[in-house]
């Protein structure tokens, strides 16, 4: 295993911000860790990065517990981004590379490249508070793997990059892996982990309340959800018992059904009242068990850290 | 290179390469030396055109007219221009005091209307001596003010010589009772003037004083500014909190160190030419005493880093410099209370209130720097174990010990500080972190 979170918490004040989360990691492939706004993934995000210490328990790497020059092989995209705004470029990216024992040489003939490869070359020599919002974020995903590490932690890695950016950070992102990397990202947004993700790992209130190959997650969920597309009045769509939850878009809902319902009946009954232009069968979304999984988690510790990312 | 020389490189070079800060390195010492130069510069300055006087002897005794005709001895310019015109004098009997007040009066609305620069009024005391005389101006020429005060001193001591029926010249009285300056020697026979020594004393602890709350109060900002721009988070995910804590420190305390070693630098370079301007400004006895000056920097140095841990622990609590503002006061006045005390500890350097300040870190950078420069230039010899330099050790090794202490406690609260926003650590919770 090449990272492992070994039973961590984490309590600030009385509020408790990650309890006795586990968690494996292996070389090589895509982690996401999913949960609502406050469910702990900061902190445990923190706490890998040795940045924050552990109340109890302990974070692995290749069997040994984590110290300071872990953070050498890791390149971390903190949530909240930060430059310094009178340096240029250039100058960030070889400071923050020496910062991660890497000489100024060995630095140099990376930062060309790097900036060609996310479209600011002709930024180089400007000093970054003239940058854009946009920008200054491929700046510091820059800066998060210019020392080419074995670890790559993004904290909410596509808030503020628009569609074009992503695609420039997504195909970065997927070449790493390619050449062995091992990538760990927290995000909100369900349809990125989905797509990128090998394996999952959903924290709600401080909790782990998932964990696993996507692929399985999905399969354990079973193939119990319903797209229904339709005119009329669906608000009675709701109670129709053996529908667990509905996620409502006014003409088009997502229905998660009870284990091994007769998908037919609810046909039925639906068909009677509303006329149906789509009914899909499909397996659930990440969207769908994060809903359902968050609800749960809320229904079963309601005390826990509210305000601690 | 280790990631501390890195901060350390990038945090020097970023202060030192500003504009700002060669602009303080010359113009800090442009306008000491002006403050010390400008009076002693103004009071020599020629008059540039004759002032006009008028004098009202209500004394009945001439000294007016002697008056008038000493002044009249002095030349405005090298072509023998008088200096002073329009010389009246106005001889009231003694018992005519309308006549008095009616002179006194129009002569004031002269002066009023700028027709008269100066109105000399003689005047006799109780005693039917000529002594309260007064002048009534609105200028503040000092070079004729003294000048007046002198003619009239001579003057005045003549009559009341002649008086005192003393059977002797009045010349050679005068000339016995000369004043005497005298010359302040040290036991070594070098001589030492007391003033010099003073204006070193104070211009060394402004510039220690000066230096440190400018590039402490740099420094908070600095970590005020790395965590409300989020960078520290960045910074902290690279290095530990402790190689950046002390990365700034040591960074912003070589800038510090830079500075005051320019300053010494120009200061030795002034010194050669000093006393081309001036005797008094002829710092270099004291100023190229190497004891004096290796003292100096290290009492600077160690200073900087003891208080430099104090503007890094308020960076660390502080979200803004608002709030971190309310706690330099007490900074302040840890640094100023030599100041304070400088009265006492001008006349008696050695005295033990003197010592036992020295002693205490807080106070020590100021304090022995103070005592140093008083004391060191009047001694023959140096002993590492006794007396001022013995003390000055003593003073060091605590002043580092605390030091030390101050930057693994300030670490240890620095180190979950960085990462707390929008939320003021209650005491509680600092102790809580220390203990961790």
């Amino acid at each position: 295993m090449l990272l492992k979170l070994n039973n961590i918490s984490k309590s600030f004040e009385e509020k408790v911000a990650v309890h006795n989360l586990s968690m494996d990691i292996q070389a090589g492939l895509i982690y996401g860790i999913i949960g609502p706004n406050g469910a702990g993934k900061t902190t445990t995000i923190r706490m890998v990065m040795n940045i924050t210490i552990p109340d109890s328990g302990e974070v692995l790497y290749k069997d040994k517990k984590i110290d300071e020059s872990f953070k050498n092989i890791v390149g971390y995209l903190p949530e909240e981004r930060g430059l310094y705004k009178k340096l240029t470029l250039a100058e960030t990216i070889r400071y923050m590379g020496m910062l991660k024992n890497k000489s100024s040489k060995e630095i140099s003939s990376k930062i060309d490249y790097w900036l060609k490869r996310v479209d600011l070359i002709e930024y180089k020599d400007k000093k970054v508070e003239e940058l854009s919002k946009g920008m200054a974020q491929k700046l510091q995903f820059i800066t998060t793997v210019i020392h080419d590490p074995e670890i790559i932690i993004l904290d909410e890695l596509f808030s503020g990059l628009d569609p074009l950016n992503m695609e420039v950070i997504k195909s970065i992102i997927l070449e790493m892996k390619r050449s062995g990397k091992t990538i760990l990202f927290s995000t909100h947004v369900m349809e990125q982990a989905e797509k990128l993700c090998d394996n999952i790992c959903m924290i709600a209130g401080g909790e782990k309340v998932l964990d696993g190959k996507l692929a399985d997650i999905k399969e354990d969920f079973g193939r119990n959800s319903i797209h229904l597309e339709f005119e009329g009045d669906g608000s009675f769509i709701n109670e129709i018992s053996g529908i667990k939850s509905v996620i409502d878009f006014n003409n088009y809902k997502e229905l998660v059904l009870e284990k091994e319902r007769d998908t037919n009946s609810i046909l039925k009954q639906i068909a009677d009242k509303v006329t149906v232009k789509k009914f899909d069968i499909v397996d659930p979304s990440l969207y769908d068990i994060f809903i359902e999984k968050a609800k749960q988690a809320s229904l079963s510790a309601p005390a826990t850290a509210k305000e601690i990312g | 290179m280790s990631k501390f020389w890195v901060i350390f490189v990038r945090e020097y070079l970023n202060i030192v390469k500003k504009k700002a800060f060669l602009a303080g390195v010359i113009l800090t010492p442009l306008i000491m030396i002006a403050f010390m130069v400008l009076p002693s510069l103004l009071g020599d300055l020629d008059l540039s055109e004759a002032e006009s006087i008028a004098v009202i002897d209500f004394s009945g005794q001439k000294v007016g007219e002697q008056f008038i005709e000493a002044i009249k001895e002095y030349d405005l310019d090298d072509d023998n221009n008088p200096a002073y015109s329009n010389l009246s004098l106005i001889e009231i009997d003694y018992f005519d005091s309308s006549s008095f007040i009616a002179a006194k009066d129009s002569l004031n609305e002269m002066v009023i209307d700028e027709e008269l620069k100066f109105l000399l009024v003689i005047e006799n005391d109780s005693t039917r001596q000529p002594s309260s005389t007064s002048l009534i101006t609105n200028s503040d020429n000092f070079p004729s003010i003294r000048r007046f005060e002198r003619e009239l001193t001579a003057i005045i001591s003549g009559i009341k010589l002649n008086h005192a029926k003393i059977n002797l010249p009045v010349d050679s009285v005068l000339s016995l009772t000369e004043r005497i300056d005298l010359e302040i020697v040290n036991t070594t026979g070098d001589s030492v003037n007391p003033r010099t020594k003073l204006i070193f004393a104070f211009t060394s602890i402004m510039i220690l004083f000066m230096t440190l709350m400018t590039y402490g109060q740099l420094l908070m900002r600095s970590i005020i500014e790395e965590k409300n721009s989020r960078i520290m988070e960045v910074l902290i995910s690279s290095v530990s909190p402790f190689q950046l804590m002390m990365g700034k420190i040591v960074g912003f305390g070589a800038a510090t160190l830079t500075q005051v070693m320019i300053w010494i630098l120009m200061g030795s370079v002034l010194s050669l030419f000093g006393s081309m301007f001036s005797a008094e400004l002829s710092l270099g006895q004291i100023l190229f005493n190497p004891v004096i000056i290796i003292f100096y920097v290290l009492l600077l140095v160690f200073g900087f880093f003891l208080f430099s841990t104090f503007f890094a622990l308020l960076g660390a609590l502080f979200d803004s410099d608002k709030d971190a503002q309310n706690f330099l006061l007490p900074i302040t006045l840890l640094l100023m209370v030599p100041i304070l005390l400088s009265g006492p500890i001008i006349r008696e350097p050695d005295s033990t209130l003197a010592i036992v300040l020295s002693m205490i870190p807080v106070f020590a950078p100021t304090m022995m720097t103070m005592r140093i420069v008083l004391i060191v230039p009047t001694l023959a010899e140096y002993s590492l174990f006794s007396g001022i330099i013995g003390q000055a050790i003593v003073s060091l090794v605590i002043l580092i010990i605390t030091t030390i202490g101050m930057i693994w406690l300030v670490g240890k609260i620095f180190r979950v500080g960085i990462l707390m926003y929008g939320k003021r650590p209650t005491l509680p919770e600092i102790v809580k972190w220390v203990k961790q």
